[in-house]
Parts: structure tokens; C-alpha cells; sequence
């Protein structure tokens, strides 16, 4: 059971970074595109709080491009969502980085943050769910925490979210989703079956769902942290910590 | 082996309370390690030192040269005049000829031709010698013309024989026996060059009493004060000239339970700092002018969610990628005034290492007592000219970490509102893992409860919540220090690393009989008017000195102070270099003679 009180929630800007308003637990709305620094500033003070940052596809592989590389490098212990829509609904339907060709003036083939991460090789956990698809939604988010909050590392979540107002896809994702939870030959500990089958169904103009691939591998915090008491919490005090203080002026010597 | 040469002939040998050497060549040449060990020395007398290094953004080659300055007193400068170079190579001589004293020694390594006659002074006395060569032939390496001409300085500056090996055992032995025999072996060589070419000692050095003094940079200064105030989480991105705090404290936080994060850009450095304060943790972050232009907008999101964070910036010629290893002092306005929209920050200015431990850990308390932004103003010659200091006062640290509520405290609440209305301005903060202290925090404009508002009345009120702050907290932030005679008529006002040029230009006023008060500021923004009036209202004339082009710190002043364009008088310098005492003397005095004689 996961406390609101032990819950951070770090929303984008966008039509995503309302997200965090409507919870109950600690949240914290970060600049356009920071989502992922912010989340992971959180998780380092505090890895015993369940962090979920959550944005859409314009804040996290445009302005926040350069994070989402390095947060799979990374693998931090926090769980990101990403609601993708193709389009920048809040400024009113601008094409985003996984807009199709044609799409309001496009003419760039769609980012694939999927195959983007696949490619890394530092990444541990990568999903993509689909919000027509809410049973396998709420597993993948449910399995994403469970990653995360054993502090195995970065949980990569994808939800193809249409925007209804400026690019509804609901009927042509419908059509391309290929679920390979469903798929019995699949296998997610596989980074070359992943990369591979995610391929291959992209060359056919399907989109692969579910949960792609799982590995294992030091999380940031294991990697970074020395001490058990999250360090938002430790006592900092002078008296606390004089003595451990004083030989370090030795080093000035 | 090497004869006596302190015996022959002490009748030449001058006593100097104060003396500076200059160490050039190319990078690579090993000219800073020759800094290193004069340093030992000067601090086994028991003298002050001061060392600068000039140095290219590139890690060989290119002309390289360090300054070592060794007084009788507490120095904050390389001073006017550079008493004895080392060049391992003409170009070193050039690029310190405007620095020489008229009578200077001149230590070169003629391994590559003589020295032109246009590297030459009258008075100058030149000791050349193939030292290079030497090296090569009977160490088979080059590099060791450093430790040759370390000889030589002994010999010069009146040192035993007997000291100068102690020093270069206690640097080498721990790197093997054949690196310390053969640095041995080229010191003997050095020695064997002055006992055939040079007549004596040149000076002779005081020694005091065994001082407890310890040497630092600013970087490094700053760097110990956030960690003894109980910083645990930097975050930093590798930029000179503030790189140097990261390096510090990399080794060191993990041994407290804290982290260093280097991170992908200066973009993720502040947002993850915001991430790691909001949650509980105390954060500073360091860059230099190019990484604060990519963190000003997080700095304004620090401002607008009240998250408090401390940002040291350290200056360096700008704009663009400028002089990365030069030093100015041009990023006030960016600092102050950065951003969009509108928000309280602090910028806080040490003058001198002492005082970056001391304001890091005052930076700290204040960013948590009024949860905002505080930058920490220091510019390169502060944070790497190492200098000689009194120890630092660990014991004086308070950690003040203002409305941070306790669980207890929260759960007499009967509603916790992260952004609530008080006379101060300033709202109870809890962090995540509390009971109760569920909130959103947000740099949307918002209400009391962190959700997103754009109700005027609201908006009105937000911001005057959160600008009063500047007001409330002057009682708070550091005045400035005040030094000379109060009686005095010509004011100047510095900050930075201009405070040890000014204070010794004050000595050569008061020797030209021209009294000086000296204001060093310490806060920079809010600036604090009483602080000023008081100083500048009894004074005819006020110098403003600063590292930058358009004398941005007296612009700041004088928008504080109308009609004193008449008062106050800019000294500028922008050539990536630090002031001379004698820079701002001659300006001082060509400015009251003129007046004087118009």
C-alpha cells in the first residue's frame, strides 16, 4: 500500500501537467520539459518517496529530449509516464515529435521513444500502454511502480493518449496496436528479441504495446547513494556532525 | 658538491617582506608544480602566500604561467611587480614583461636559442642556461628543467640546500624512487649552475614564527562551507572556473551520507536542485556565467515556487564562451535582474576565501528562512587564487532552516496551505513524507493551496507575498565591511576578488597622503540602502571598482542613489585580468589631482 503522504507526483506543462491537481498526494509542477531532473532530484533527497513524473510527448522528447537520454542511462528509481498524442493540443494542435507525416504541416517521421530506449543500454523497464486499453493500462502502471519502488530503476512508460480535440486516433490506433503481452513467443527479458519484434512490427505500420522489455541492472540510487537515511532527512545539525568536520581542515593545510 | 653560496657573498643578498615570482612556458612545462613547492616553503617560514595561475582552456600546451607571492602580512593579491621569473621559453619572458619589476631576475631557458634583445630591460639581470637540454642529456626527460630552475630559486631567495631536498622528497617520494632520485638529481644539476654562474644570493626571506594558517581557494572555501552547514546534495555540470567545487566535494559528501550529481546540462543541474530542496534536502549548485544563462529560467521557477536553492556563480570574461579561465566580474545585472517575469533573489558577493565559507553557510540559512533563490557572486581570481588564511571557524556555524514544519507541528494544523498569506511573507514548508503537508507546488501562478490561479485579486496578492521578502530580509543579509579612516573624503566601493588589490591600494594612497575609506560589498541585491547612505553621504568623491566593461555594480548603485553621478566615479578593467594595487591608485589619484588642478 503506497501512502499519499509518501507519493510525489512531478507533472510537465502541457495538457498532461494538470495531472498531480487532482491527487491527493505531495505534488510538484516542474518548467516545461524539467519534469524528468526534477523527479529525479526528488528521488535522490528521498528514495523511500514513490515518484511518478508524468508529462506528454512534446515536454519529453522535444524541450526535455536531452533528459529522456539520460534518464535511461541513468536508471533512476522513479516511475515516467508519458501521455503521447502526437500533437501540442495546448497551444492548439501543433505537430509534436511523434506526429505522423502530413499532420498539420509535418513532414518528419514520428519519434519512436520505444526503439529510442531499446537502444540504450543502461534501461531496465519499457512499456507502452494505451488508454483504450485500460485493463492493460492499469497493470503496466501497477508493474511500472513495483519497478521502481524495489528501486530496480527507470520505469518507461508510453501511453498513446489521443488528443480528441486536436488529433483524435483513437480509430487508427485501434487499428495498428499490437499487443505483444498477448504474444506467446514474446519474450520482454530479451533486449534483442525487443528490439528485433519492435522493429519488425514497425516496418509493418503496427505500434507494439505492452510490456517490451525488462532487465536488470544497478539503479542510480544503488549507484549513488551511501547512506540508508535519505539525505532530505538526515540530521544536518552542527553538533551532530562537528567531529567529522574538524579533520577536513586538515586538508587546507 | 654544490658549494656554500650562501657564505660567498651575503653582502649583495636584499631582505624581502614581500616578494612574487613569476613561473612561464607552455603548458606542460611543469611550471605549476614549481608554484606548489615554493608554497611549501613559504608557508614553512611561516609568511602568507597568494598564487594565481594563468592558464589556457586547454589542458597542453599554449603559454601557461603562475604567480607565487610570499609576505610578511595577509595578501589577497599577486601585488604590482613580479620580482623573479622562471621562463622556460622567450614567449614567457613577453608575456611577462609589462609585470617585471625594473630590476628583476630573470631565471631562462636557453634550451631553444638566447633571448632577444627585445625581451630585455636595463635593469633586468638574466641567468640563462640550457636547462632543457641539461635535463634531457642527463635525466633523458625534458620535464625535469622544472625541478632545475626550482635549484636555482632556492639559491636565489637565500634557501639551504638541505631545505630544498626536504621539500622535493616530501612531493616525490610517495610517486617512486626513480621519480624522486632523479628530481634530486636535477635539483643538484640547478645548484651545480648557480655555484658556476651565479655570484650569491639575491634575497634573503624573514621567517616567522610557525603560523596554524591554512591555504585556500575561494571554490574551495565555498565548497567546505556548504558541507559544513549541512549541504549534502550538489548537483553541477563541469564549467571553470567553478568546476573545482564539484571536484571538492565529490570525494568528500558521500563520506556524509550525501551525493554528487554531475548532470547533462546546467538545465537538468538547477531542476534537479529545485527537485532535491522542494523534497527536504539542502542544495546549492555552482556554474559559471555561460551555465547560469541556461539555468535563469529555473531560477525563476525557484523564485515563483518559493523552493529554496543556493546558486554559486562563478564570473568569468564573457559573453559567449569568452576567456574561460579569465577573470571578470560581468554578470551582476545577470544575476540580478535575469528572467522573466518578476521574483525575489538574493546575490550575495565574498570578498575573500575566509568570507566564502562564512557567506556559503549565511546563503544556505537564507534561502530556507525566505524559500528563495540565493546566488553566491564570485568571480575566478576568488574562487582559484589559493591564499593563506586563519582556519575556519566550524564552531560559528548556525543552520537556520527557517518555517520547515515538523510532523508534530503539522499535525496541529487544521489545514495546511503550502502558500498561505502571512505578514512575512513567507509560508510553513513541508516536505514530502509528511502527514498532512500534502500540497502542490508549482511555478504557475497559484492560490494559497499551490492550485494554478489567474484571479486578480490573487495575483495581486501573490506577488506582493513573495516580493516583500526583498524588503523584510535586509535586516538579515550581510552588510558590507568598512575599512580605512572615517575621517577620509574619497570612498571606494568593491566587491569580489577586488578586495585585496583595494585594500593594499589604500596603503599606497595613505603613503601619497590621501585618506580612503573602502566599502566592500557583500550584498549586491537586494542592495542595502542604509548600509550605503552611511557610507557614501560623508564622502566627496566614492570609486566604484570593478572587473567589467560598463561598470555595472556603480550602475546599480547610482539607480539606488539620484544625482550622485557627480560623487561617484567608475574604475573599470575588462582584459581578463585582476587589478594591480597600483592600477586603482593611479586612477585615484589622476581623478582628485585633475579636480584639484581644474
Amino acid at each position: 500500500m503506497i501512502k499519499p503522504k509518501d507519493t510525489v507526483v512531478v507533472g510537465g506543462i502541457g495538457c498532461s501537467g494538470s495531472i498531480h491537481n487532482d491527487l491527493e498526494c505531495y505534488g510538484i509542477h516542474s518548467l516545461h520539459g524539467r519534469l524528468l531532473p526534477t523527479a529525479i532530484g526528488v528521488k535522490l533527497a528521498n528514495p523511500n518517496l514513490t515518484v511518478i513524473a508524468a508529462g506528454g510527448d512534446g515536454d519529453g522528447y522535444a524541450i526535455g529530449a536531452g533528459h529522456f537520454i539520460h534518464a535511461l542511462k541513468r536508471n533512476p528509481s522513479i516511475l515516467y509516464l508519458v501521455m503521447q498524442n502526437g500533437t501540442y493540443g495546448l497551444t492548439k494542435g501543433q505537430p509534436s515529435p511523434t506526429a505522423v507525416p502530413g499532420y498539420e504541416g509535418n513532414v518528419e517521421l514520428p519519434f519512436d521513444a520505444v526503439m529510442t530506449a531499446l537502444s540504450i543500454q543502461d534501461t531496465t523497464w519499457i512499456a507502452r500502454g494505451f488508454s483504450a486499453n485500460q485493463a492493460q493500462l492499469t497493470d503496466l502502471l501497477k508493474k511500472g511502480i513495483q519497478h521502481a519502488n524495489a528501486l530496480k530503476g527507470f520505469a518507461f512508460l508510453e501511453v498513446l493518449s489521443p488528443c480528441v480535440t486536436y488529433n483524435d486516433t483513437y480509430k487508427e490506433w485501434r487499428e495498428r496496436v499490437f499487443d505483444l503481452d498477448t504474444e506467446k513467443t514474446y519474450s520482454p527479458k530479451s533486449r534483442v528479441m525487443a528490439f528485433t519484434r519492435a522493429s519488425e512490427l514497425l516496418s509493418q505500420g503496427k505500434i507494439p504495446t505492452g510490456l517490451i522489455y525488462t532487465g536488470e541492472l544497478k539503479s542510480l540510487e544503488q549507484n549513488s547513494l551511501t547512506s540508508t537515511e535519505p539525505m532530505a532527512l538526515q540530521d544536518i545539525s552542527l553538533e551532530a556532525n562537528l567531529s567529522k568536520y574538524e579533520p577536513l581542515l586538515k586538508d587546507f593545510r | 658538491m654544490a658549494t656554500k653560496l650562501e657564505q660567498s657573498s651575503e653582502t649583495s643578498a636584499v631582505l624581502k617582506n614581500d616578494i612574487a615570482i613569476m613561473i612561464g612556458g607552455q603548458g606542460g612545462d611543469g611550471t605549476l608544480t614549481v608554484v606548489n613547492l615554493l608554497g611549501r616553503v613559504f608557508r614553512d617560514f611561516g609568511l602568507n602566500i597568494y598564487d594565481a595561475r594563468n592558464v589556457l582552456s586547454r589542458i597542453r600546451g599554449g603559454h601557461a604561467d603562475g604567480v607565487i607571492r610570499a609576505s610578511v602580512k595577509e595578501i589577497h593579491s599577486v601585488g604590482d611587480e613580479i620580482d623573479i621569473l622562471v621562463a622556460f621559453d622567450e614567449e614567457a619572458v613577453l608575456a611577462g614583461l609589462s609585470d617585471l619589476s625594473d630590476d628583476a631576475i630573470i631565471v631562462f631557458d636557453s634550451s631553444k636559442g638566447p633571448l632577444s634583445e627585445n625581451a630585455k630591460r636595463p635593469g633586468f639581470q638574466i641567468y640563462s642556461g640550457p636547462f632543457g637540454n641539461m635535463a634531457a642529456s642527463a635525466l633523458r626527460r625534458n620535464i625535469f628543467k622544472n625541478t632545475i630552475t626550482f635549484g636555482i630559486l632556492g639559491r636565489l631567495i637565500g634557501l639551504e640546500d638541505s631545505m630544498l631536498r626536504k621539500v622535493l622528497t616530501a612531493r616525490y617520494e610517495r610517486r617512486g624512487k626513480e621519480a624522486l632520485e632523479s628530481n634530486l638529481k636535477a635539483l643538484e644539476l640547478g645548484l651545480e649552475f648557480c655555484s658556476k654562474n651565479i655570484s650569491g644570493t639575491r634575497y634573503l626571506l624573514p621567517r616567522l614564527p610557525n603560523s596554524n594558517r591554512i591555504l585556500s581557494t575561494g571554490n574551495e572555501a565555498a565548497a567546505f562551507g556548504f558541507l559544513a552547514s549541512g549541504g549534502r546534495f550538489f548537483i553541477g555540470y563541469p564549467i571553470t572556473p567553478a568546476t573545482d567545487i564539484m571536484e571538492w566535494l565529490q570525494p568528500r559528501l558521500p563520506k556524509f551520507g550525501g551525493v554528487v550529481k554531475q548532470a547533462e546540462d546546467e538545465l537538468a543541474v538547477i531542476n534537479m536542485g529545485i527537485g532535491a530542496a522542494y523534497a527536504g534536502a539542502r542544495v546549492m549548485v555552482a556554474t559559471s556565467g555561460p551555465g547560469q544563462s541556461l539555468m535563469t529560467e529555473g531560477v525563476g521557477h525557484a523564485g515563483e515556487a518559493e523552493v529554496p536553492i543556493v546558486v554559486a556563480e562563478c564570473q568569468r570574461v564573457g559573453p559567449s564562451t569568452g576567456e574561460p579561465t579569465k577573470n571578470e566580474q560581468s554578470d551582476i545585472n545577470h544575476v540580478v535582474f535575469g528572467s522573466h517575469g518578476e521574483f525575489p533573489r538574493f546575490v550575495i558577493a565574498p570578498g575573500s576565501a575566509n568570507e566564502c565559507f562564512y557567506l556559503t553557510s549565511m546563503a544556505l540559512n537564507l534561502a530556507e528562512k525566505y524559500q528563495l533563490p540565493v546566488f553566491l557572486l564570485l568571480d575566478q581570481a576568488l574562487c582559484q587564487n589559493s591564499v593563506s588564511i586563519e582556519p575556519f571557524d566550524i564552531h560559528s556555524i548556525a543552520i537556520d532552516r527557517g518555517k520547515l514544519l515538523s510532523e508534530e507541528a503539522l499535525a496541529k494544523l487544521d489545514v495546511y496551505k503550502r502558500y498561505e498569506f502571512t505578514d512575512d511573507g513567507i509560508s510553513s514548508r513541508s516536505i514530502p513524507s509528511q502527514e498532512g503537508g500534502q500540497s502542490q507546488v508549482t511555478g504557475n501562478e497559484h492560490n494559497e493551496f499551490g492550485a494554478v490561479s489567474t484571479d486578480r485579486i490573487n495575483r495581486l496578492r501573490m506577488m506582493r507575498k513573495r516580493m516583500m521578502k526583498l524588503e523584510l530580509a535586509k535586516k538579515d543579509l550581510p552588510k558590507g565591511n568598512n575599512f580605512g579612516p572615517i575621517t577620509a573624503k574619497i570612498g571606494i566601493i568593491g566587491f569580489g576578488s577586488t578586495y585585496g588589490p583595494i585594500i593594499e591600494s589604500m596603503e599606497q594612497l595613505a603613503a601619497e597622503r590621501v585618506e580612503v575609506r573602502f566599502h566592500q560589498i557583500r550584498t549586491i541585491w537586494p542592495l542595502l540602502e542604509d548600509d550605503l547612505h552611511n557610507f557614501i553621504d560623508r564622502l566627496d568623491k566614492v570609486f566604484i571598482v570593478e572587473n567589467n566593461y560598463s561598470g555595472q555594480l556603480a550602475n546599480l548603485i547610482q539607480r539606488s542613489f539620484p544625482g550622485s553621478d557627480e560623487k561617484i566615479e567608475s574604475i573599470t578593467k575588462f582584459d581578463g585580468s585582476s587589478f594591480k594595487p597600483k592600477e586603482i591608485t593611479g586612477a585615484v589619484l589622476a581623478e582628485i589631482r585633475s579636480n584639484v588642478s581644474a
